[in-house]
């Protein structure tokens, strides 16, 4: 789904992005993005949406080459990319209804099938009572939910997700991770980039560590910090 | 092309905001006045000149004693000069008539014979001949003309000359004026537009993030800044409309009569409009609009 070959980014003035990244996310997996904060994950996104190019290297998305993607098919890309940020980038002036629906008039989806759509995904996110909210008078948790609807709505065969549960309380971060997982059930690839150590512990799922633009770990069942920690901390509990 | 979900997301953001629609509404209903009234004094102004320049007459009195040969050799060579538009022959009758109209019948009544003489009335084509016309009369035998003591042969030449020169320069200036508040207008509203897009960036990032197409999100600001462009100018053609029209009535009924203001009242009677004036106005002010935010778009729909 998302493969990276010897990717390299460096921002203006030596900041680095991604150093010679390279690595492989097939079709429905499930993966998280660990690091500290500068470590590149967000900057990995960034690259996959192409809103920012590489410096070198090759990136290919469900096969596309997005070197060579023109610019006007950019949008297209994106259509097939569902997007979850810690700061929901919900449109404020609108309705958690119409939030979702935007999506949907965006790929030309006729209006009857987005009359039908909307109410099924917010069902599905726990929203339904919230249709006709706008995204200031609900709490973070169900604007992330809401953007989660949005993200999903397409059923796109690729999910990331940048900070989820970043701004959210640990036991509402939990129902918004059931949600990735449950959306992940469904076929669709999931890139998690995230902080929340317990969660990623907890889940077992593959882990790409980040240090300074490298790929310093990657592991198919992992915890949030090495092995050996993980089981030092097991052993401790 | 959803024109119906781009016309509501375009009058939804209006409503929501309203501040920054007004804001845009006022600044191009400011500019299109200012470009509309400029115009219509423009043409008010040529309109005027083009009356003064008609009024011009060469007035030719020709003697009592003159024969009817020499009478008819006059006609006979006002008809031949190609630069006359027009030519009015006052008779002796005529004249006195008219100068009992002006001054009044007491007068008339005193006077033993009539001392008026017969005339020619001679409007040329064009004012900048009169002076050329006017001297092939000097030496006609049938003319009044007796250099020294009185002119058989009445034009205004420096009139005429000063006249002609002020009506170009007036001309040029209001060109001048047309041009400088066009761009003014076109810089006041594009700005007012580049700001209310400014305020919505995050929108447009959020739109693109979720697979926009550029015109996709183009639309409905294009189409604001269209329903803008064309209630400010609307409104603003209407305004100078309303105030040509006053202006005109206001001169025709008042009895003001200093020296410049009876030019201006010349000028500006009949009220003149420029033909097309409101629909140009109004599609201006869309299209400035229209173009200002796509103009203003551009540099958010990088990539």
């Amino acid at each position: 789904m998302i493969v990276f070959e010897d990717v390299t980014k460096v921002y203006d003035p030596d900041v680095v992005g991604l150093q010679n990244f390279t690595c492989h996310i097939g079709k429905g997996e499930f993966v998280f993005l660990v690091g500290a904060s500068g470590s590149g994950k967000s900057t990995l996104i960034k690259l996959v949406l192409k809103e920012i190019v590489p410096d070198s290297g090759r990136i290919l998305v469900a096969g596309r080459n997005l070197g060579t993607l023109r610019h006007s098919k950019v949008p297209l890309l994106r259509r097939n990319i569902g997007c979850v940020f810690q700061d929901f980038k919900l449109l404020p002036n609108k309705t958690v209804y119409d939030n979702v629906a935007y999506a949907l008039e965006v790929v030309g989806e006729p209006r009857r099938s987005i009359r039908r759509k909307v109410p099924e995904i917010l069902n599905l996110v726990g929203l339904t009572e919230k249709t006709n909210s706008y995204p200031h008078e609900i709490s973070g948790g169900e604007q992330q939910r809401v953007s989660v609807a949005r993200a999903f709505v397409n059923h796109p065969p690729l999910l990331l997700a940048d900070e989820p549960t970043g701004n959210i309380d640990p036991e509402t971060a939990v129902g918004i991770m059931q949600l990735l997982v449950r959306i992940n059930r469904t076929g669709t690839t999931v890139v998690v980039a995230t902080h929340d150590r317990d969660m990623v512990n907890r889940m077992r799922r593959r882990v790409l560590q980040l240090d300074a633009g490298r790929l310093v770990r990657d592991e198919r069942r992992g915890g949030y910090d090495q092995v050996a920690d993980v089981e030092a901390e097991g052993v401790l509990t | 092309m959803r024109l119906g979900f781009f016309l509501s997301e375009a009058l939804g953001s209006m409503r929501r905001n309203w501040v920054m629609a007004m804001a845009a509404v006022i600044t191009v209903f400011i500019s299109t006045a200012i470009l509309g009234a400029v115009l219509v004094t423009r043409d008010n102004l040529n309109q005027g000149a083009t009356s003064l320049k008609n009024r011009v007459l060469i007035e030719v009195f020709i003697k009592d004693e003159a024969t009817d040969a020499e009478k008819a050799a006059l006609e006979q060579k006002i008809r031949s000069i190609p630069e006359i538009k027009s030519f009015e022959y006052i008779s002796k009758d005529e004249a006195l008539e008219r100068f009992r109209k002006r001054f009044g019948e007491r007068i008339v009544q005193n006077l033993p014979i009539n001392p008026l003489p017969a005339s020619y009335e001679i409007q040329v084509k064009d004012a900048n001949q009169v002076d050329m016309v006017a001297r092939k009369f000097f030496d006609d035998p049938a003319v009044d003309n007796d250099p020294g003591t009185h002119n058989g042969v009445k034009y205004a030449r420096e009139t005429v000359r000063k006249m002609l020169s002020t009506i170009n320069l007036i001309g040029i200036g209001m060109w001048v004026a047309t041009g400088v508040f066009a761009l003014a207008a076109v810089l006041l509203i594009s700005t007012t537009v580049r700001l209310s897009i400014f305020a919505r960036r995050r929108e447009v990032e959020i739109m693109r993030l979720v697979g926009a197409t550029n015109w996709f999100i183009r639309w409905p600001f294009v189409l604001e800044g269209f329903i803008t462009g064309l209630i400010g100018a609307v409104i603003a053609a209407g305004f100078v409309w309303l105030a040509n029209w006053a202006l005109a009535n206001w001169l025709k009924s008042s009895d003001i009569d200093f020296l410049n203001v009876r030019i201006f009242s010349m000028c500006w009677q009949s009220g003149s409009w420029p033909a097309g004036l409101m629909p140009t106005l109004a599609v201006l002010g869309a299209v400035l609009g229209a173009l200002g935010s796509m103009v203003a778009l551009r540099r958010y729909l990088k990539t």
